[in-house]
Formats: structure tokens, C-alpha cells, sequence
């Protein structure tokens, strides 16, 4: 059947003018920002002195040569650790605990809400509550490792086991989100498919890996991308809260920044903090968007194809 | 069509409505003859500090007619700084601003601002000296000093006294320093460490404590700085002093930086001998170690074979906005020239330990026979009297202090880690450098 694709709307302007708030809000909240960063990265602008001065890809160029180079370049590589890590561990943990809840036990709803009360938190409230169980003196983790091991590791201050605990913040304050959607694909999930293979005798391992993993894709893929950009973007008040950025890893490579610094964390130090230049955090937010860019149409391009739509 | 129209119209509605409450409020500040001047203050105390402040103003204005100031305590130095500029550039600024020490240049380079000396003739000659200096900038005094303090040493005495020393003695030299420690380790007191936050500050402190300059220009006092020299051999002397603690496993730290309540943690549990720290710590440091070990005070320890140069002010002052009427500007000094009077700046220290920043203060504190009961106190103030003002003690000015402070705890984290002392600094210089050459192209 040949549909008419105007045929709810009798004039070809309404449709337009339906779009306008929604075009209205993405051109003043995302475009025009985007726009004014990315002509901001060729201004040297201090923002305390309120100075504007057009200096051309100096900026871009001193991401990559000279002096602050290394720092830079460090962050971008951490940063891409450091958002690996998140997503990898966030959808593993959240596919798996959603997987539990969906047994068929008692109180499995309450499960299900107190696994998604972490969600409700903001991600600076999740970055207190780790910084204080981690505390090295003070936290419950120390206390409870020091009477039984006799050990004090120093959560935040070495600077992997800090990099490890501000991962571990992230995933757990995204973990909420996370398992809401896997829930919710469960429901969407027809019985059918897990009852034959029940018939015919498959493990539970099994069942996971050859029938709800593949049925669960188009979530994951979808949490792939939230989570991706919540890794590179949200995890700022973490950071700010937990290790502001710090430790410093050891030489040659990692000790050029604080191992926790991530781009986003990097990004508002050199906008507004020490003699700020908010252009070079402008040409430094132009980088992470290209990240975002690469990394969404590989996914979008490679794995998007491998989503399994059909249920 | 006429749907069209409508929608049209429904959207523009909706459109100014969001923006109509971000409209100025004009109408509301017609000033009638007569009443008081406002005159407004920002800074950056919340606590019992801010409460003094609330007092001296309640004070000010109920003992003149002629001005009404209000006070607000707009967070961090960043934070109040910040919300001054944004406040300024929209035309609503604060007459008063509190600004950190380290953000002289770059409050002064930002041009909302003027220097208070501008405001008719007073006296300033009853202000301490060196810390009159800090805020003297081209000759002018720029803002009146109120929050100050310097670093002494803290220490340990029983532990001294264990490795053989009188209980009266303090480390003049950093060799002083490293020697006692070394003989209390032997005499089996294995935990006599040294140790402070991490701050550059101490850096700073001690690199001036030698005379050396931080910036080149006067140390940015001639002129605008254009390099960096971080104490040039001074400076070198001071990392290797962390060198030295860090090889002979004498330095405890928590291992993150500017962690001030972690070294002042360390130094109360008794986690080590010796501990640099502010003067403003004083009442934290005595409390922490009450009952558990006896705590004398000494002067900051220089470098071997140097002469005592004396600190640098730490903290922060009040500056003037610009763009205020005479009369405005006027009330605006009175009424800080009244907060950091004699008596004022008596309580103020006893409230928070900050340095009196008069020297009517600290004479009428002595007659008060403060110092008798709160000993610790003498060898701050004589660390600071004793400064020989120069451009060393005046303290570095540049817009790119904070830069040039990560870069020097993070040279020193390298330090610590194993480092030279050579490697560490140039990087730190050269970062700076960087950050000079970026901040001098704003002018």
C-alpha cells in the first residue's frame, strides 16, 4: 500500500512548526554552544581578565607540541581507560545482576529497587560516599581490611588504587541506570525461546549466552552509547569530589597529569583554574567531541549491524 | 493559515516568557535623599569567621548613619573572585572583594579594581610590615591586609628529647633538621619524620627564607613577570632538602598533595618529629596534641650556610572595585579601615589564630600579657617582625601563581618518588614558562 505521507497533515508548514520547539532548544542548548566552543578554541581568552584575542590554531598546537603537550596527551589516553573500563565493568555487572533479578525468587522486587536507588543519587553524592568508605584512616574498606589483614592500602593515593576506586564510583552510580533497561528488556523478552531451550535441557550458562544475550543486545547497545558518553562526560563530579584529578603515576609516561584527570576533569582546570586560557579548554573540548564522534560511528557502523532486532 | 499565525504567536509567548525573568530590576533601587549609602562586601568566611565579620559590620553601621553595609560570604577565593568579575562585567559589582595573596596580579591585571591609597590620604604606617609589603603593588598600597599568616615549624618534643636534645632546642638549619631526625631513629624512635602538606607554599616560604625569587622582574615586583626562576638555587636547595628526607626515609606524607588535615593528622598521632605548617593552625596543632605529647614552636629551618631572610605573608585582602561614587568608596574604607582596627584585629586573632596585621595590635596584646600564656605564639610574631623587607619576602607576583604551585608540588611528588632534583625542577620551570608566556599574551 502506497501511503500518503502527508496525509495527517493537511498544510506542509505545520509539520515544520511542530518541530520548531524541539529545533528552537537544540539550536540554543547544543548547537550554538557547540559553535561558539569551537570558535572560542581559536581565541586566547583568560577568563578572569575578561581577554579575547584571536591567535589562530595556537591552541590546537599546543595540545600536541610543546610543554603541555605530554599532560594533554596523557589525559586523552586515561580518559579512554578510564571510560573502557566504566562501560565494560557497568554492563557486565548491570547485565548480570538484572539476569539474578529475574529469577524467579522471593522479594525479587525489592532487589530490583534497592539495585536502582544508586541511580537516584547525584554522581557528587556518589563520589562522597566512596571517598569516605575509602578514606585510608577512616573508611569502613581500611577498617574492616586492617582488622582482618592488618593492611591500610592508600585508596587515594596511589595512583592506581585511586584510578581503580574512582572506576569503581562511576559504575556504581550508573549501575541503577543501567539494570532499570535490562529490566525492562526482560519484560519485553517472550518466554517462548527460554522454555524450549528449558525442554531440551540447556544450562543456565547456555540459555544466558545463546538466547538472552543476543535478545538483549539492542539494550546493550543502546546503554553502550549512554554509557560511553556518561564515562567521558558525568564522571567529572566523581573526580572533583574523590581525587580532584590527582595522584601523579610514576615517570616516563603517566607524570605528566594526576592519573584520575580526565579530559572533562582537564578541561575545566585549564578553562577556569590557575591563569585560565578558556580557548585552549574550548580547542581541548573540540578533541573530546571528535572522540565522541569516532567512537559513535565505529559503533554505529560496526556494531550496529551485529544488533539483534528480531525477537 | 490562521493556525499557523497562532502557533506563531503561542511560541514567541512561550519564548520571552523564559527569558522575561532575567530582566534587570531597576525600578526598585530609586535611592531616596537621604538614606545611607550602600556599600556591599564580599568574602569568603562561612563559619565563626564570618560571624566576627557579621559583628563588625552590625557594629559599623549601627555607629554611623551615612553608609549601610551588608555582608556575604560568596564560598572559595575562586568562587568569590569569580562571582566579583561576572558581577562587575554586568554592572552590579560588590564595593568590597576578599582576594587570596596568590591572586594579586591577576585580580590587579583583571581592572575592576583600584588601589584603596587612591581614596583620600590615611595612614597605613601602623600596618606590619611585610605584610604591608605583599600588598603593595607599583608602589601603591593596593589593598588593605586582613586574613594573614605564615608557616613556623611544629615539633614534637619528646620525641627531640629521646634522640638526646634539650627540650628547648629547635633545627635552625635543614641539616638541623635531618641530623636530629636521624639521631632519634637510632636512639629508636623510628617514627621521627618530618612533615608537611605538600603546599608550595612552604616552598615559596623557604625559597624566600634564602632570599631567592620566584619570578624574575623583582620577582615580579619591578615589572610584569616574563620567566620563571622558581628560587633558582634556592629553590634547588629546598627540593633537595626533600630529596634528602625522602632517601633517608625521614618524610611522611599521605601521599596526596595540599593535604593539610592529612600532615596535621600525622603530626598530632604522633606519626612524626617535626611538621611545617600555618601559624593559623596553632589552636588545631596544641589541641591535637593535648595529652598525648609536648609541642614546642620554632622558627622555619633554612638552608645550610644562608642568612635568615624571613617569610612571606600569606591570606588575604580587601580590594575596591571600580566605578563607585567619592562618597561610596569613602564609607567603603572607613568601614574596612574600622573591621581591621587595633582592637578589631585583637580579636580577630585570638578568634582565629590569623597574625594582628597592626602593629598597635601586637603591643596591646603583649600588655595583655598574651604571649605569656600562649608562648607558642612569640616565635611567630618574631618570625615575622624579624622579616627583612625586600622583594624575597614581599612574595612573588604574577598571574600564574597557582600554575606555578601545581607545578611545584608535582616536582616534588616526582622528588619523592625518585627523581633528580635537576630533572624535576627544569620541568616545572618549563611548564611555567609556558603558562607566563600564554598569561602575558592577554596584555
Amino acid at each position: 500500500m502506497n501511503q500518503n505521507k502527508n496525509a495527517i497533515f493537511k498544510s506542509k508548514t505545520i509539520p515544520y512548526l511542530y518541530l520548531l520547539p524541539t529545533s528552537l532548544v537544540l539550536i540554543i542548548f547544543i548547537y550554538y554552544p557547540t559553535i561558539k566552543t569551537f570558535i572560542l578554541a581559536f581565541y586566547r581568552s583568560n577568563f578572569i581578565l575578561g581577554t579575547r584575542k584571536y591567535i589562530g590554531i595556537e591552541n590546537f598546537k599546543n595540545l600536541f607540541t610543546g610543554a603541555l603537550a605530554p599532560g594533554f596527551i596523557q589525559t586523552c589516553i586515561q580518559t579512554l581507560v578510564f571510560a573502557f573500563f566504566v562501560v565494560v565493568l557497568g554492563l557486565g555487572i548491570s547485565m548480570f545482576l538484572a539476569v539474578l533479578t529475574n529469577e524467579k525468587i522471593k522479594g525479587a522486587k525489592y532487589y530490583r529497587l534497592l539495585l536502582i536507588w544508586p541511580f537516584a543519587l547525584s554522581p557528587a553524592v556518589a563520589g562522597t560516599v566512596f571517598s569516605f568508605m575509602f578514606n585510608p584512616e577512616v573508611g569502613v574498606i581500611n577498617i574492616f581490611l586492617n582488622a582482618v589483614f592488618n593492611i591500610k592500602p592508600g585508596w587515594l593515593t596511589n595512583p592506581y588504587l585511586a584510578f581503580s576506586v574512582a572506576v569503581m564510583a562511576a559504575v556504581w552510580k550508573n549501575l541503577g541506570y543501567n539494570i532499570v533497561f535490562y529490566i525492562a528488556a526482560f519484560q519485553n523478552i517472550s518466554k517462548d525461546p527460554l522454555e524450549a531451550a528449558e525442554m531440551d535441557g540447556a544450562s543456565k550458562f547456555s540459555k544466558f549466552i545463546h538466547i538472552l544475550f543476543p535478545l538483549l543486545s539492542p539494550t546493550s547497545f543502546f546503554l553502550l552509547f549512554t554509557n560511553i558518553t556518561y564515562s567521558l562526560f558525568d564522571s567529572f563530579a566523581i573526580i572533583d569530589v574523590l581525587t580532584k584529578g590527582g595522584p601523579m603515576g610514576q615517570p616516563p609516561f603517566m607524570d605528566n597529569v594526576g592519573l584520575t584527570t580526565t579530559l572533562m576533569y582537564k578541561i575545566f582546570l585549564d578553562g577556569f583554574g590557575g591563569s585560565s586560557n578558556m580557548g585552549f579548554a574550548a580547542a581541548e573540548t573540540f578533541v573530546l567531541m571528535i572522540i565522541v564522534m569516532i567512537i559513535a560511528m565505529f559503533q554505529f557502523g560496526i556494531l550496529g549491524r551485529r544488533v539483534n532486532y528480531d525477537v | 493559515m490562521k493556525k499557523f499565525v497562532i502557533a506563531l504567536l503561542m511560541l514567541s509567548l512561550s519564548v520571552t516568557a523564559v527569558f522575561a525573568q532575567g530582566s534587570n530590576e531597576s525600578g526598585s533601587s530609586v535611592i531616596q535623599e537621604n538614606a545611607p549609602i550602600e556599600i556591599s562586601f564580599w568574602h569568603i568566611f562561612g563559619d565563626a569567621r564570618g560571624q566576627w565579620i557579621e559583628d563588625r559590620v552590625e557594629e559599623f553601621n549601627s555607629m554611623q548613619d551615612e553608609y549601610h553595609v551588608t555582608q556575604e560570604n560568596k564560598g572559595s577565593y575562586r568562587d568569590t573572585l569569580q562571582a566579583s568579575l561576572l558581577a562587575y562585567r554586568q554592572g552590579s559589582a560588590p564595593t568590597l572583594v576578599h582576594v587570596a595573596e596568590a591572586g594579586s596580579q591577576a585580580a590587579y591585571d583583571s581592572g575592576i579594581f583600584m588601589p584603596i591609597s587612591d581614596i583620600g590620604s590615611f595612614d597605613t604606617s601602623d600596618y606590619i610590615e611585610p605584610v604591608l609589603n605583599y600588598y603593595t603593588i607599583n608602589n601603591k598600597v593596593n589593598s588593605i591586609p586582613f586574613n594573614s599568616s605564615s608557616p613556623v615549624l611544629y615539633i614534637n618534643t619528646d620525641m627531640l628529647v629521646k634522640a638526646g636534645y634539650d627540650k628547648n632546642w629547635t633545627p635552625k638549619t635543614f641539616s638541623d633538621v635531618i641530623t636530629s631526625l636521624e639521631k632519634a631513629q637510632a636512639a629508636g624512635v623510628t617514627d621521627a619524620k618530618y612533615t608537611d602538606a605538600i603546599h608550595a607554599w612552604f616552598f615559596e616560604e623557604l625559597v624566600a627564607e634564602q632570599g631567592g625569587y620566584i619570578y624574575n622582574n623583582g620577582n615580579g615586583r619591578d615589572a610584569r613577570a616574563t620567566e620563571a626562576l622558581l628560587g633558582g638555587e634556592a629553590g634547588l636547595n629546598v627540593a633537595k632538602f626533600y630529596k634528602d628526607l625522602s632517601d633517608n626515609n625521614l618524610l611522611a606524607w599521605t601521599g596526596k598533595v595540599e593535604d593539610w588535615g592529612g600532615s596535621d593528622n600525622i603530626f598530632t598521632n604522633e606519626k612524626a618529629m617535626y611538621h611545617i605548617t600555618s601559624t593559623g593552625d596553632i589552636n588545631v596543632i596544641s589541641a591535637g596534641a593535648e595529652g598525648k605529647f609536648n609541642l614546642n614552636v620554632g622558627m622555619l629551618p633554612i638552608a645550610d650556610n644562608s642568612k635568615r631572610n624571613g617569610t612571606v605573608i600569606g591570606g588575604g585582602s580587601i580590594w575596591l572595585t571600580k566605578g563607585h561614587s567619592q562618597e561610596e568608596m569613602e564609607g567603603a574604607r572607613d568601614f574596612i579601615l574600622y573591621m581591621t582596627n587595633t582592637e578589631n584585629m585583637v580579636s580577630w586573632h585570638k578568634l582565629s589564630g590569623y597574625y594582628p596585621v597592626r602593629k598597635s595590635s601586637v603591643e596591646l596584646l603583649d600588655n595583655e600579657g598574651w604571649f605569656d600564656t600562649n608562648s607558642l605564639q612569640t616565635v611567630a610574631f618574631k618570625q615575622l617582625l624579624d622579616t627583612v623587607p625586600n622583594k624575597a619576602t614581599a612574595g612573588a607576583l604574577g598571574g600564574t601563581v597557582y600554575d606555578h604551585r601545581t607545578y611545584i608540588e608535582e616536582a616534588l611528588v616526582k622528588i619523592i618518588n625518585g627523581q633528580s632534583v635537576d630533572v624535576a625542577m627544569d620541568e616545572a620551570i618549563k611548564l611555567t614558562n609556558a603558562k607566563i608566556k600564554e598569561y602575558n599574551s592577554n596584555f
